[in-house]
């Protein structure tokens, strides 16, 4: 018997949580379910899930109050879930630690996409399997090597910034995952950096024009309006 | 008495500008009156007919009755001590004073009863065409989600009542719904953007953003539903930051996007452009569909959102809701908007300012 990862769904609304149930135990996991924060918070502790689903709009306490307390202890991965006129509860959501975030409505592939992303972060140290073995990251045509501080687009050695490399470097590293533009700013240029994110666009608008064909059809790095970027996921 | 308070203040409503009326109406007056004293040695009977005029002006543009009541006493003080027999004395033995008293005064109060009904007819009359603007609004929208929930209602029950269906049929059914489910999104992202923008213009929040990510991702959502149909994107080699709401313009791409298939009826291809034209930038959609019919073209953004009852309804193809909030929302952004019919097709394009200077940065 195989163990199958423990998803909890902590969702209100009946039918999004049976939806998202019957498509997670149909591809190999073992979903449960939360309808009140409350009984989240005891499931969690009871169940030891090994990821989380969370939609910020619940009835009894604020999403992001379950969130702030999870992470007062515990880093196991969050997914939060939310409306898409809400980039704001978005990004403060990821700010305060949570993983990734669905916009709905979304499809199964997206959610699969997501929670998959999610569990393989936390399962290796660096969050990147083929880092951590090869010093590496490769998406298409596309390989960062973490070594040599190169990036190559179907073999050709791309002459990056010192800043553009690093940027790049970053999104590899956390690749299928959104990073705020925040995250990012501080990360590249630490704590006190602005929070101007006019440097890391232009920044962004060079890197796509050296490694996409066309920047405006992005295949490795995806703009997540409002929030930030991700990279395309590794293959 | 909290009621009647804010009715006093309504009625003696105090503002800056209208000091500043009152005071310059004044002074005019006064002047006037001076120099018909300097030149013409005309003593009495020429400031009262002047001061009743310049009485009547105050308290017909301010607000409230305190302007025209003050202006009223001053205008009395103004005749009687001022330019009436003894000069710079109070005389109130003239005969006929309390007649010129009572003028003042009548003339002040009617005026500006006058003035305050007016305004608050007008009032009312925009608030009519605001009721009736959003009686059509529900009444197109109501329209646009009742044919696809009838649809899925009916696909789903076809599925769940007819176990003997055939694995093909049922997918057929289900897809469907699926479409149907996906235009109903549309509507309510719709409906959300106007709320969005809200009644007045300074509420959107405008950040310089790439317009080639805004492009890069309404284009990427687009073919993940449409994906049978070709889409060109061209950008600028240099990057473009245009002060927006990204969230807001995505929803016009992807309005524009969705109208030259549903209306383009025939299209297979689609060019999605920006370009940088002096100090605005050009966003623009270009299908090779069978175009904007010509007797349309000229009022497609006049009145979008009346419901155009005379014209057969087919279903769900009912551009008003989502032109309108294009034009809603570029107008929001100090744009303009503009369609026309190129060889192949129908173009919309709408130009966003450049300018910085309502962009807090």
């Amino acid at each position: 018997m195989t163990i199958r990862e423990k998803i909890l769904v902590i969702e209100d609304e009946k039918s999004i949580s049976h939806f998202i149930c019957t498509v997670l135990n149909n591809n190999g996991y073992e979903a449960m379910q939360a309808q009140t924060g409350e009984e989240a918070l005891s499931m969690i502790s009871s169940h030891c899930p090994d990821l989380i689903i969370l939609d910020l709009g619940l009835p009894d306490m604020d999403g992001l109050d379950i969130l702030r307390n999870l992470r007062s202890w515990t880093s196991l991965p969050v997914v939060v879930v939310s409306a898409r006129s809400h980039e704001r509860d978005k990004v403060a959501a990821l700010d305060l630690g949570a993983d990734d975030y669905l916009t709905k409505p979304f499809g199964t592939d997206e959610l699969l996409a997501r929670v998959r992303t999610a569990i393989r972060h936390t399962r290796t140290v660096s969050g990147n399997d083929e880092i951590a073995r090869n010093g590496t990251y490769t998406v298409g045509d596309l390989v960062i090597d973490y070594n040599k501080h190169q990036v190559r687009v179907r073999g050709e050695n791309v002459h990056l910034t010192l800043s553009e490399f690093r940027i790049v470097a970053l999104l590899g590293k956390y690749a299928g995952k959104v990073l705020t533009y925040d995250f990012i700013i501080k990360e590249l240029w630490g704590p006190r950096a602005s929070g101007d994110n006019q440097i890391l666009r232009v920044n962004m608008a060079n890197i796509r024009r050296k490694i996409e064909k066309n920047p405006a059809e992005p295949e490795y790095l995806f703009t997540e309006m409002g929030v930030g970027y991700r990279m395309a996921e590794g293959n | 008495m909290k009621a009647f308070k804010s009715r006093i203040r309504h009625i003696f409503a105090f503002s800056w500008r209208d000091l500043l009326i009152s005071v310059l109406i004044f002074l005019c007056a006064t002047g006037f009156c001076a120099l018909l004293h300097q030149m013409a040695d005309i003593t009495d009977g020429f400031a009262s007919p002047v001061y009743v005029l310049a009485v009547l002006l105050i308290s017909r543009f301010t607000n409230g009755y305190l302007f025209g009541l003050i202006a009223a006493i001053l205008g009395v003080i103004g005749v009687n001590y001022v330019f009436t027999y003894p000069y710079m004395a109070f005389n109130f033995t003239i005969s006929g004073y309390p007649l010129t008293i009572f003028t003042f005064l009548v003339v002040s109060l009617v005026t500006s009863a006058l003035t305050t009904k007016t305004k608050e007819q007008d009032r009312l009359r925009l608030e009519n065409e605001k009721v009736k603007m959003r009686a059509d609004l529900l009444r197109s929208v109501s329209h646009d989600i009742r044919t696809p929930l009838t649809s899925i209602i009916g696909a789903t029950s076809a599925v769940l009542e007819n176990p003997d269906l055939s694995k093909a049929e049922q997918q057929a059914l289900l897809t469907d719904a699926r479409d149907d489910a996906q235009w109903l999104i549309r509507v309510v992202e719709n409906l959300l953007s106007i709320t969005r923008i809200g009644n007045d213009q300074a509420q959107i929040s405008k950040e310089p953003e790439a317009a080639e990510e805004v492009l890069g991702e309404a284009v990427r959502k687009f073919r993940k539903r449409f994906p049978s149909i070709s889409v060109e994107v061209h950008v600028p080699e240099e990057l473009l930051l245009v002060p927006m709401d990204p969230i807001l313009i995505e929803q016009v791409l992807a309005n524009l996007l969705e109208n030259a298939v549903f209306h383009g009826e025939t299209t297979t291809h689609i060019v999605l452009s920006v370009q940088r034209e002096n100090d605005q930038a050009r966003f623009m959609v270009q299908d090779n569909g069978r175009g904007i019919p010509p007797q349309k073209l000229h009022s497609l953004f006049d009145g979008a959102l009346k419901c155009d009852e005379s014209a057969p309804r087919d279903g769900k193809r009912n551009m008003g809701l989502g032109l309108s909030v294009c034009m809603a929302i570029v107008r929001a952004h100090g744009g303009t908007m503009e369609a026309k019919n190129t060889d192949h097709g129908a173009a919309f394009s709408f130009c966003l300012p450049l300018s910085k200077e309502d962009t807090r940065s």
